[in-house]
């Protein structure tokens, strides 16, 4: 289900265009599911880059999510799957070191893409209070790095200069793709009912990821930044989303044991997955 | 290379006898030393034996600025630690600080400690200490000296509040030496790993005492240290530091100025701002810590669970006990500066 056909469809694996954005997007979708005995549906459909329109992603990731949570009601769908991120969580500097699943969510305003999120979030929350019956997996990612994952966040550290925030230097976490492909194969063949962190061991200081990739910093003060961010965004999409630089700032590690114990081990580390990246980029590079 | 598919070598098929395919290979690995001694001439080995070709002098600016970009991306990254742990330890980092820690421990504050044997064989601890100073001096020490008494434990965490944990600049360093912030989360998840963990319930109010009310132990605040203690049935071991609240004399606290530069206030001690950073340079008094009894938090759960507010009766009985601690330093230790 997407907007637009894949380049190669699989042979076992059929098509249908749905625009989630449409008034009547839950009812053609719920058609669609109940064509096919859908028993397990999983729900990716978030932008990967941010884009020039606020309220066009809005439309897409929040209203498109409580189409999907509707259709999947009326199709009586068995298992949801949902991609959500540990963004969520929000980057605030009174947080714990690690953050459970159970904490609560305290992304700030100031962030659109996020509060794309969280707004998903409290609608599954709800949906599953009203459907207990359906397994509902909810998924909450770090930052994904990887050979061949490529989103906003990646883009950001693909460039030689990496933008700072001056005197800071938090703890990051990544995760691996092939972990968290792994992660959804096994949420959508299995039930696991409940929201999971899906993150990589170990935490590594955005400086040293920086120093180990041959990375240039560029320490900017915060007020700069954020202003830049800002400015940026404002002049991408008509809003600004100068919140994000927390995320380059505060701790907002999540603690991976719920998922680890859920899942199994991650094949890699956050600096195994960075490593992975950094060394794919490379070869790229030269090749 | 430009293209590397021209250089594949085919190499032999696993399914056929392995004696029969060596010479080929070896023909083929042949042909590739003999491409690549034809595409790299020997630069290095050249300049190596000394005779220096006009080619070699005649400068590549951009080889040499790649270079240059390549040591400049480098550098730092050999004294840099690859691992910090969960909570932002960085060992290379602690190392590295030891042989100045080492001379403040030693020469420069004299430092004392007594009643470390009365310390349990393993931890984990929780240590409960007078606190005074925006800089948190008196972790760093007590962290050192207690490093070199039980080398066997880990590491202790010092457990700082709110504004000063997050403060640009400071904050990344102190991650690396140990410092974690002071919530209930990170203590219990700290003891949980068997890590003992330095708190200072005085709080910011201990860190902010102007030079007049040194010594003066004040109110503990709600702890989220102690609160752990009790919960998990951890030793609390109170500490008086005694020398750590003349380091920073602080004369007066300039609200005023602070606030106009987004800060509570703007510490005023006789070397700071006047000198400007060189105010941030502690000063030579001698210190003493004093070591406590260890005390079973154990029996305070009861009355936990029976009030189920805190545990202000335990909080008090510490605060006693600190301020002996602090009490019987001072005494032993006579004048500040000697």
């Amino acid at each position: 289900l997407d907007v637009k056909p894949p380049l190669r469809l699989l042979p076992n694996v059929t098509f249908h265009p749905i625009d989630l954005t449409e008034p009547l997007a839950a009812t053609r979708l719920a058609e669609v599911l109940q064509a096919h005995e859908i028993e397990v549906l999983v729900h990716l459909a978030f932008r990967a880059f941010p884009s020039r329109d606020v309220d066009a992603d809005h439309d897409l990731e929040t209203l498109g999510s409580s189409n999907v949570l509707e259709a999947c009601a009326e199709a009586g769908v068995r298992r949801l799957v949902i991609d959500s991120s540990t963004m969520v969580y929000g980057a605030r500097p009174d947080n714990p070191n690690f953050l459970e699943e159970t904490d609560e969510l305290r992304a700030d305003p100031g962030a659109p893409p996020v509060q794309n999120r969280l707004a998903v979030e409290h609608l599954v929350q709800s949906w599953r209070e009203r459907n207990p019956t359906v397994d509902c997996t909810v998924l909450r990612r770090c930052w994904v790095m990887g050979p061949a994952f490529f989103d906003a966040v990646v883009a950001l550290f693909d460039a030689d200069w990496v933008p700072t925030v001056l005197g800071y230097d938090p703890l990051l976490q990544f995760v691996h793709e092939d972990d968290l492909l792994y992660v959804f194969e096994r949420a959508t063949l299995e039930p696991h009912p409940g929201v999971f962190n899906v993150v990589g061991r170990g935490v590594v200081p955005l400086s040293s990821l920086l120093a180990n990739a041959g990375k240039w910093r560029l320490p900017v003060p915060q007020a700069w930044l954020s202003r830049a961010v800002g400015v940026a965004s404002m002049r991408a999409s008509g809003s600004s989303a100068d919140a994000l630089t927390d995320y380059l700032r505060f701790l907002w590690v999540a603690d991976g044991s719920r998922g680890w114990g859920e899942f199994g081990e991650p094949l890699y580390s956050t600096r195994e997955a960075w490593s992975a990246f950094v060394g794919a980029r490379r070869m790229r590079q030269h090749v | 290379l430009d293209d590397p598919t021209d250089n594949v070598v085919p190499f032999p098929s696993s399914s056929t006898s392995r004696s029969r395919d060596l010479a080929p290979l070896r023909e083929a690995l042949r042909e590739l030393r003999g491409e690549i001694d034809h595409r790299f001439p020997a630069g290095g080995a050249s300049g190596l034996t000394g005779s220096a070709s006009a080619d070699a002098k005649r400068l590549d600016w951009i080889a040499l600025f790649d270079e240059l970009r390549e040591r400049l991306g480098q550098l730092g990254v050999a004294e840099r630690s690859n691992e910090v742990d969960s909570f932002g330890l960085d060992l290379m980092t602690l190392a590295r600080a030891g042989a100045l820690m080492d001379f403040l421990v030693d020469r420069y504050w004299r430092v004392e400690v007594r009643g470390a044997e009365g310390l349990p064989d393993a931890g984990p601890v929780v240590f409960v200490a007078n606190h005074a100073g925006v800089i948190p001096w008196d972790g760093l020490v007590f962290a050192h000296c207690l490093a070199r008494e039980r080398p066997g434990w880990p590491r202790v965490r010092i457990l700082l509040g709110d504004p000063r944990v997050t403060l640009p600049f400071a904050q990344p360093v102190l991650a690396r030496l140990g410092v974690v912030r002071a919530c209930r989360e990170n203590a219990e998840r700290l003891l949980s790993q068997g890590k003992s963990v330095l708190a200072f319930p005085e709080g910011e109010r201990g860190a902010t005492k102007v030079f007049g009310a040194r010594y003066h132990v004040q109110r503990f605040e709600r702890g989220c240290a102690v609160e752990a203690a009790v919960r998990r049935g951890v030793p609390l071991v109170p500490l008086g530091i005694v020398g750590a609240e003349e380091v920073h004399p602080l004369l007066f606290k300039a609200s005023t100025v602070g606030r106009a530069i987004g800060v509570p206030f703007l510490p005023v001690t006789p070397s700071f701002p006047a000198l400007g950073p060189l105010g941030a340079v502690p000063l030579p008094s001698k210190w003493q810590i004093e070591v406590g009894e260890p005390m079973d938090a154990g029996v305070f759960a009861a009355a936990r669970e029976r009030d189920g507010r805190g545990t202000p009766a335990l909080e008090e009985a510490l605060r006693d006990r600190v301020r002996a601690l602090v009490a019987r330093g001072l005494s032993a230790r006579g004048s500040a500066w000697r």
